[in-house]
């Protein structure tokens, strides 16, 4: 049986939560695998709409961490390679 | 000590104050160059040059680079096999370089610019001079933890100057402590023409500190491109999924259609009207439409030859519009040929 639409809300809901986890890596990981069991028709047609909407929300989490303005720099004592308190 | 170009000869000497602060000590035989003044002793009516700095000169870092490299060589740690690939989107690399310094800069504004999600650790190096321990300390205590710390490369750079500048790269326990390293090394030293001892043990060699960033970081602005090729092949498959299953919905439909009752009877039908139309196309009744006759026996045998019929005997002969009875009154054999 279809969701209703509170219930698929609920479940994108869930899965950005999932994908906020997730380094880009993984995200694109994921997203791989499910084109590829989209485009072998592994997945049942009433479950396509999910499935789209599932990749949308791991091409969401790449994306908005390609977006990432700010670079984490760390610089390291070299006699101790702790952060150095001025960093 | 006495400096000589080969021919003349002439003392110089390093005050012990000033000696404590040079960074480069000459060997018997090393070529220098030195930084000083003339010292005229009046007394012994001498001079004497007062070095103030010794740098090596170009020829005796040359000559340390070739010593080094066939050292290193011997010991299996040049050779290109060893080579490790650079990960594609590294979590963490560290950077080791002078800090503050333009090679710095550049380096972090292109990883800001490419792919600002990999965590850079600045690690200070001195690199220039006697400093090799110091590398060396830093590098052996970086292998020790680079597993735990998550990293995934570690650049060594140092910006343009002249290649006697460079010459801690070419020194026999760095480039050991880069070519064991457990993580890729990537060097980017000096000008683009300026090859190291350090760059031939490296995993990768980049010309200098940002090429080094661009061999190792992605660039955003391709990986978005890459992004927006799977959103549309995300829309594509499902909506090329959404035409194979109409298409196939469409054909089983064809299909039952096809078994439909009344179809069949139609099937039927149409055969019975192409046999009807051979059976037409085969009939004797087009031969006599055209003229022929069909002559048969008493018994309704077809009778194609004279040899086959007796005088006397009764014959129908059937033509285009009825047929006559008759009986046989003479035969008359069929004519042979002449041979000449």
């Amino acid at each position: 049986m279809s969701p209703t639409k509170k219930q698929l809300n609920d479940q994108i809901k869930a899965w950005r939560k999932d994908a906020a986890t997730l380094s880009y890596e993984e995200a694109l990981q994921a997203l791989d695998l499910l084109l590829n069991e989209l485009q072998n028709e592994t997945i049942p047609l009433a479950d396509l709409q999910q499935q789209v909407l599932h990749g949308e929300v791991f091409l969401d989490r790449c994306q908005s961490l390609l977006d990432t303005i700010e670079q984490s720099i760390v610089q390291l004592d070299p006699d101790t390679l702790t952060p150095n308190a001025d960093a | 000590m006495t400096l000589t170009d080969g021919n003349a000869n002439i003392s110089g000497v390093v005050w012990a104050s000033k000696l404590a602060q040079l960074s480069y000590r000459p060997k018997d035989g090393d070529g220098v160059t030195i930084v000083g003044k003339l010292n005229f002793w009046a007394a012994r009516a001498s001079l004497t040059v007062q070095a103030l700095d010794i740098r090596p000169s170009l020829s005796t870092v040359l000559r340390d680079f070739e010593r080094v490299r066939q050292q290193l060589e011997e010991q299996g740690l040049i050779d290109p096999a060893r080579r490790r690939a650079l990960p594609q989107r590294p979590g963490t690399i560290a950077l080791l370089t002078s800090v503050p310094s333009s090679a710095l800069a550049d380096m972090l504004r292109t990883a800001a610019e490419r792919w600002p999600m990999t965590q850079l650790l600045v690690i200070p190096i001195p690199v220039q001079g006697a400093v090799a321990e110091t590398i060396v300390k830093v590098l052996n205590k970086l292998a020790s933890q680079a597993t735990t710390r998550g990293l995934e490369a570690v650049v060594v750079a140092r910006g343009g100057g002249s290649r006697e500048d460079l010459a801690v790269f070419d020194h026999e326990g760095v480039c050991s402590a880069l070519a064991t390293f457990p993580i890729p090394v990537i060097t980017g030293l000096g000008h683009e023409d300026d090859l190291t001892v350090a760059d031939l043990v490296a995993d990768h060699r980049a010309a200098t500190p940002t090429a080094a960033i661009v061999a190792l970081l992605p660039d955003r602005r391709s990986e978005l491109q890459t992004l927006e090729n799977r959103r549309r092949r995300l829309k594509d498959g499902a909506t090329s999924r959404l035409r194979q299953e109409r298409e196939r919905l469409m054909q089983r439909r064809a299909a039952l259609q096809l078994q439909s009752p009344l179809q069949r009877i139609s099937r039927l039908r149409e055969t019975l009207h192409q046999k009807q139309k051979l059976l037409e196309a085969l009939s004797p009744d087009r031969w006599l439409q055209r003229g022929l006759a069909l002559i048969t026996g008493a018994s309704g045998e077809a009778l194609t030859a004279v040899a086959s019929v007796k005088i006397g005997d009764q014959l129908t002969i059937r033509m285009r519009d009825g047929q006559v009875t008759t009986r046989v009154e003479q035969k008359q054999a069929p004519q042979r040929s002449k041979r000449s």
